[in-house]
């Protein structure tokens, strides 16, 4: 069926006006002022201009690529006992660490325990930042919760970690609760703690926030007048979610994505403090090849796991298509 | 069901806190007009609007369209879709989705939605766009689009909030025509705010000047820019002098109002002793070397000709106030050698016009 506008007069004013505007688009469209602009800008001498992407450049010089083109290096060089033969080229770590399962099991196990913990900051975490971006009304009351939310971060990294301990070891409050309150176990159960679960838990607590933030400020900033229109056209409050407001804090979502992957990937003392020993990451990995020592191969170790992060990065950036959305 | 079209009736909105939004709204609008509210910031014309479109609720009053009552009807169940100031696109969907997306949430199967949709877009002369991101599209690509988007869920009435805002001049004056081509064509009421006069005067059938949150004046463009009914109008509709006087006379149908320049003279009936003023036309006024005359004239000195292509505007100083005139563009030598010198300024009686108070 074809769309019954009802037409009366013939076409010829309404295309007539229509040209025009095209016309006058085309003269004083902005994309032509703005190139205009643009080309017609002070000339600036390549001095200059060296000057001003100097700090920057020297900055990510010094404190990453310098640092990852070392490990890499390091990684590349012959073990001696007290250390590395420097510029002695050798895939001799790499084959060391590839020797025995253990490097690719425990990598397996980072990214599964990376993805997880990802997904659960995403269903804790959104709901969070929907609720301080669009339920609380007024922007005080907003920042103030949200300034609670951060609270936790005010504690040191390992006193957060070590706080689950009461809560979760041997003697902790939830054995208690099940050995002397409720019997429903006879000794404490000490997987509680030295766990996946725990370490999972505890992961969640951590890096939650950065799931939190970036939401929040994504939503806190999406256009109501999208929302308004959404529901003049007829859209409930779960397709105004559905259609509107969830698409448009994909950005969010994925930048906080991007964080927790990261971070949980490259994690370290969590693991090893409430893993116990018993549970490995790469990152504890990396830290036993470097007692051992064998530091080729922990850089080795570090180098692939730079890798694999970076090709998560770009699996993510990839599939959620980020500047097609805003 | 009947043909009354939209009706406003004693139409209020007060906001918490006693203030005042609108105040005592009577409209009475048919179907198929192109009716413009005007009037400055804060006058009540959105707020109006956003009752129509079910945005906001009257506070006392009642909206019908076509006798159906509207008051407290949910924005999407009302036949009123809103095209919102910046468009208010879904910056996530093409233009395609975009427009069948009011259908989308009727329930419409895909292909039904997808071919109104179409059908709508080519209406707006965007077929060749339709898999495009709104960030992709020019201001008036995009304004087609939001009005796509309405148009498709076929509603009786469309409300522009300062729909021709964001564009350059140069654009909006052609948007102008475009937008009021296109209502021609489909018949659809359209009620469309802005502050803008002169966008006012070239797009409506009817004008509603809105001032301190009550209707100042209806009427057409034409009606509005010769018979300006108070103050209020007169001034806001801009190119208008007002002389404030007592009047001094009032006998056949004429009043004469004893002003600090001069006696003037206008058709109308009023009280002898009571406060008057009357509002003349900028392109009226006459503008001569001659002597003042005892009526309808005043010394004025020129203080700027401003060239407009089609016709001269002369800003003009009467006694420390501002005064204009306008004349044709052929006479903007001659006159441009008496800027700085005193010049006298006439109306015949007919074209001074008597303001309410």
């Amino acid at each position: 069926m074809v769309i019954s506008l009802s037409s009366n007069g013939d076409h010829h004013a309404l295309d007539e006006a229509r040209a025009e505007v095209a016309e006058a688009e085309s003269l004083g469209s902005p994309e032509v002022a703005l190139a205009v602009h643009a080309t017609s800008g002070p000339a600036r001498s390549p001095l200059a201009t060296l000057a001003w992407i100097a700090p920057g450049s020297i900055w990510l010089i010094l404190f990453l690529i310098a640092p990852l083109l070392m490990i890499v290096l390091v990684s590349l060089w012959q073990r001696t006992p007290v250390g590395f033969e420097p510029f002695s080229f050798t895939f001799e770590a790499y084959t060391r660490i590839f020797d025995t399962p253990v490097y690719l099991n425990t990598l397996r196990d980072t990214i599964i325990r990376a993805i997880i913990v990802t997904g659960l900051c995403i269903l804790i975490g959104y709901p969070i930042a929907f609720f301080l971006a669009r339920c609380v009304k007024t922007i005080k009351f907003q920042i103030a919760l949200f300034i609670v939310v951060l609270a936790p971060f005010w504690v040191a990294y390992v006193v957060r970690i070590i706080a689950w301990l009461p809560v979760l070891g041997r003697q902790g409050v939830i054995n208690y609760f099940l050995v002397d309150v409720i019997n429903v176990v006879d000794e404490p159960i000490s997987a509680l703690f030295y766990s996946t679960f725990a370490i999972t838990l505890a992961l969640v607590q951590l890096y939650v926030l950065f799931m939190v933030t970036p939401i929040f400020f994504q939503l806190a900033t999406l256009d109501n007048a999208a929302i308004e229109a959404a529901r003049d056209l007829g859209a409930n409050p779960g397709k105004v979610f559905r259609e509107v407001i969830f698409p448009l804090s994909l950005p969010g979502v994925l930048i906080g994505c991007i964080f927790v992957f990261v971070l949980v990937m490259g994690e370290f003392a969590t693991v090893r403090i409430i893993g116990g020993g018993t549970i490995q990451s790469v990152g504890t990995l990396v830290n036993d090849y470097y007692t051992i020592p064998d530091l080729p191969a922990a850089a080795a170790a570090a180098t692939i796991l730079v890798a694999v992060m970076t090709v998560g990065v770009a699996i993510l950036l990839r599939f959620s298509k980020i500047r097609e959305v805003v | 069901m009947s043909n009354t079209g939209l009706v406003l009736k004693d139409v209020y909105r007060i906001f918490p806190g006693n203030v005042t939004a609108v105040s005592d709204v009577n409209l009475e609008i048919s179907n198929g007009e192109y009716i413009v509210f005007l009037g400055p910031s804060g006058c009540g014309k959105t707020t109006t609007l956003r009752m129509i479109g079910g945005h906001d609720d009257p506070s006392s009053g009642t909206i019908t369209i076509d006798g159906e009552l509207l008051n407290g009807v949910n924005p999407a169940k009302r036949p009123i879709t809103t095209v919102f100031q910046h468009y208010a696109l879904f910056p996530h969907k093409s233009v395609l989705q975009n427009v069948e997306f009011g259908l989308k949430m009727q329930g419409v199967d895909k292909t039904a939605r997808e071919e109104q949709a179409k059908a709508a877009i080519d209406l707006v002369g965007l077929s060749a766009m339709m898999d495009r991101k709104p960030r992709e599209l020019s201001g008036g690509q995009q304004q087609r689009v939001a009005l796509a988007r309405v148009l498709v869920t076929r509603p009786k009435a469309i409300l522009l909030d300062e729909p021709l805002g964001g564009l350059d001049r140069l654009l909006q004056m052609k948007m102008r025509v475009e937008l009021r081509a296109l209502q021609r064509e489909l018949g659809i009421t359209f009620i469309h705010v802005t502050h803008n006069q002169e966008e006012a005067l070239s797009m409506a059938d009817r004008i509603v000047v809105m001032g301190d949150a009550i209707v100042q004046q209806v009427g057409t463009p034409e009606h509005l820019a010769r018979h300006p009914r108070n103050e209020f109008v007169a001034k806001f509709m801009g190119d208008n002098n007002v002389l404030h006087g007592k009047i001094s006379a009032a006998s056949g149908g004429v009043v004469t109002i004893d002003t600090p320049y001069g006696k003037v003279e206008a058709d109308g009936t009023g009280t002898v002793g009571e406060e008057g003023a009357i509002s003349v036309r900028a392109s009226v006024v006459k503008i001569s070397t001659d002597a003042v005359p005892s009526i309808n004239g005043v010394k004025v000195r020129l203080d700027f000709a401003e060239y407009l292509g089609d016709s001269v505007k002369l800003h003009m100083d009467l006694d420390g106030k501002p005064f204009m005139a306008k004349v044709h563009e052929d006479r903007y030598a001659e006159i441009r050698a008496y800027e700085g010198k005193d010049v006298t300024a006439t109306w015949a009686r007919e074209d001074g016009h008597l303001l309410e108070q």
